[in-house]
């Protein structure tokens, strides 16, 4: 009963999967057509960066499992991967510190993810193009013209709403961020976030945010993917526009926005000092046995438990390490909000601080059960002198 | 002898197994609770042959789930009860005149409490009514902390409701931290609420204490 059960899910799944692959081919087939020629040969810039074919193999590989697809999907990636520089981008800078756009270029070892994103037909991003003044505002002008509702903005850095927005302002025309927000954001066929900063506000909406800094969605009203993380990993920026080269839609999302696919379980899921958190051993301070050991980074104030993301999975740095197996606890940098609601970052999370004072929510609860206590001790007493002899 | 007091029925069976089940379940939760808040390290011996925090986590766990039980029971006894249905008792407070009275009674101001006829007195009903509230918050709080590790069965269907209150509140460390704090007002409720027991009974003489475990309560013979 059971068996035959499982091979007609079997088969249910194999029929969808074959109706998305028809589905992924025609799409193919679109954007081959569509959109403009690529403007490098992939594969020869991979030979030339000495990355081998059978390297990039095991990158589909590893892209479709990441992108929770079947093997049957391998060919279909590796083509998206040739067609990547076909989807034009326009990359626009807000209130951040271009600390993604730096992480995703300057890695020693290129990987295939970072070969991709360099090889991105860019028709506009404020940090690496030449042009300046008037002459970045008309290339800004001519590429939503030219790729009108084909292009994909992509968004860093939140944005200030504070004095109608003129806490920020860009270009020899002075527009606002909003403006150039807007003005692109409406031409755009898709809408991504890269970082907490345009997912989330970031670091200048922490409390008490005085250029009152949102969410590009926030501050738009329009509905962004956004690959939170400060910064966020390549592999989940580029896998979510390979999904896009591949099916022509955005992968599903959460309830913040983010891929479900790459933020879908928290960092205490996939940690690999999660089994010390199990056994009781957790690092008391820092450079202790228990650090040296590679304990659980709980007490120090680790918010792994928190968070959602993948860093555990997919590791930075050409997946040579990542924050926690570097030795110190996550600080939550996917969720919204982080700088406020994940404080303090090297001290677990009921150690907040309120007022000037030094008091947690500890020291003000076990000084009102005193309280309690005392109180109706001396309630007793005087009870018994009020009621005495009844 | 003349027989000056009587005996009555004040609560169920049903009732008091619900009271003491909560008790035991809040208990073990505090402590389970506190463990995982500022968990022990044990130094020595292998990873592999310690499991505590995993064995205190899956006791809180487990008790959690109790409470949700408990606590939907208690609810439906609140409503449903054939011996006794009090949700209205839980809004004696409303009557603001025995309200003062009680709150005089309770400074020693006066020295007879007011008469009522509702099941609970108007500050327990207060009382009663902030517990129930705790108890769904830490619940609710408890149900989305949990659902985060777990993705299967009653926790994974729970966490897919609940996953837009985790978002309202800003994230699972809000969550977590507003788990924390609640904590500390059962706390404060136990300290209160055993004291209030001791103290009307040794005031009003009507076996409250003992009342939990026999379901009945002593009347004055007027």
């Amino acid at each position: 009963m059971a068996k035959g059960k499982s091979s007609e899910y079997k088969k249910m799944i194999d029929t969808q999967y074959r109706d998305l692959m028809k589905h992924c081919q025609v799409h193919m087939e679109k954007i081959e057509k569509d959109l403009p020629e690529p403007r490098e040969d992939f594969l020869a810039v991979l030979k030339e960066r000495g990355v081998s074919r059978r390297d990039f193999i095991k990158w589909t590989s590893a892209m479709t499992a990441a992108l929770m697809l079947p093997p049957m999907f391998r060919p279909m990636v590796a083509k998206a991967a040739e067609n990547f520089s076909r989807l034009p981008i326009i990359w626009l800078h807000f209130a951040e510190c271009t600390g993604c756009s730096e992480a995703f270029l300057r890695s020693s070892y290129p990987n295939v993810d970072n070969i991709l994103l360099e090889t991105i037909s860019l028709e506009y991003h404020e940090t690496l193009m030449a042009a300046s003044g008037y002459q970045a505002e008309q290339n800004l002008e001519k590429a939503v013209k030219d790729f009108s509702g084909k292009f994909i903005c992509v968004i860093e850095g939140g944005i200030p709403r504070g004095l109608h927005g003129k806490y920020l302002t860009l270009g020899p025309k002075g527009k606002t961020g909003i403006e150039v927000a807007k003005e692109v954001a409406k031409k755009a066929a898709a809408v991504l976030c890269i970082g907490t900063c345009s997912s989330f506000g970031g670091v200048q909406a922490a409390s008490p945010n005085p250029t009152d800094a949102v969410s590009v969605k926030k501050a738009i009203g329009v509905s962004t993917v956004n690959i939170a993380g400060c910064p966020p990993n390549a592999v989940n920026f580029t896998g979510t526009l390979l999904h896009y080269l591949m099916f022509g839609a955005l992968p599903a999302l959460d309830n913040l926005g983010r891929p479900i696919w790459a933020y879908g379980k928290r960092i205490h899921d996939y940690c690999e000092r999660r089994p010390h958190f199990d056994a009781s051993e957790f690092v008391e301070e820092w450079g202790d046995q228990g650090a040296l050991k590679g304990w659980c980074l709980y007490k120090m104030g680790c918010k792994g438990p928190y968070t959602y993301a993948n860093c555990g999975k997919v590791r930075f740095n050409d997946g040579i390490s990542w924050p926690i197996m570097a030795g110190h606890g996550c600080i939550g940098c996917t969720e919204a909000d982080f700088w406020d609601t994940m404080a303090p970052y090297e001290k677990p999370l009921p150690d907040k601080i309120y007022g000037g004072g030094e008091k947690t929510v500890d020291n003000i609860g076990i000084a009102l059960t005193g309280v309690a206590v005392a109180g109706v001790a001396a309630h007793a007493v005087a009870s018994g002198i009020r009621h005495k002899g009844e | 002898m003349e027989k000056k007091f009587t005996s009555e029925k004040e609560w169920s069976v049903a009732m008091r197994i619900n009271h003491w089940a909560m008790a035991i379940s809040i208990f073990i939760l505090i402590a389970t609770g506190f463990c995982i808040a500022e968990p022990f390290t044990i130094a020595s011996g292998e990873t592999v042959d310690k499991f505590l925090m995993g064995n205190i986590r899956y006791a809180h766990i487990l008790f959690g789930v109790f409470l949700v039980f408990l606590f939907l029971w208690r609810i439906y006894l609140a409503f449903f009860s054939r011996f006794h249905a009090d949700w209205k008792d839980f809004f004696a407070w409303t009557d603001i005149k025995t309200t003062i009275d009680q709150i005089k009674f309770y400074l020693l101001i006066k020295k007879e409490g007011p008469e009522y006829k509702t099941l609970y007195g108007p500050m327990q009903s207060l009382a009663y009514t902030g517990l129930m509230f705790m108890v769904f918050v830490i619940v609710i709080t408890g149900l989305i902390l949990m659902g985060a590790g777990y993705h299967a069965g009653f926790t994974a269907i729970a966490y897919k409701i609940l996953r837009p209150v985790e978002k309202i509140m800003g994230g699972l460390s809000v969550v977590r931290y507003v788990h924390h704090i609640f904590t500390w007002f059962f706390i404060l409720f136990i300290v209160a609420h055993i004291y209030m027991a001791f103290w009307y009974d040794a005031i009003l003489k009507k076996g409250t204490v003992s009342s939990m475990i026999s379901g009945n309560i002593f009347k004055k013979l007027k």
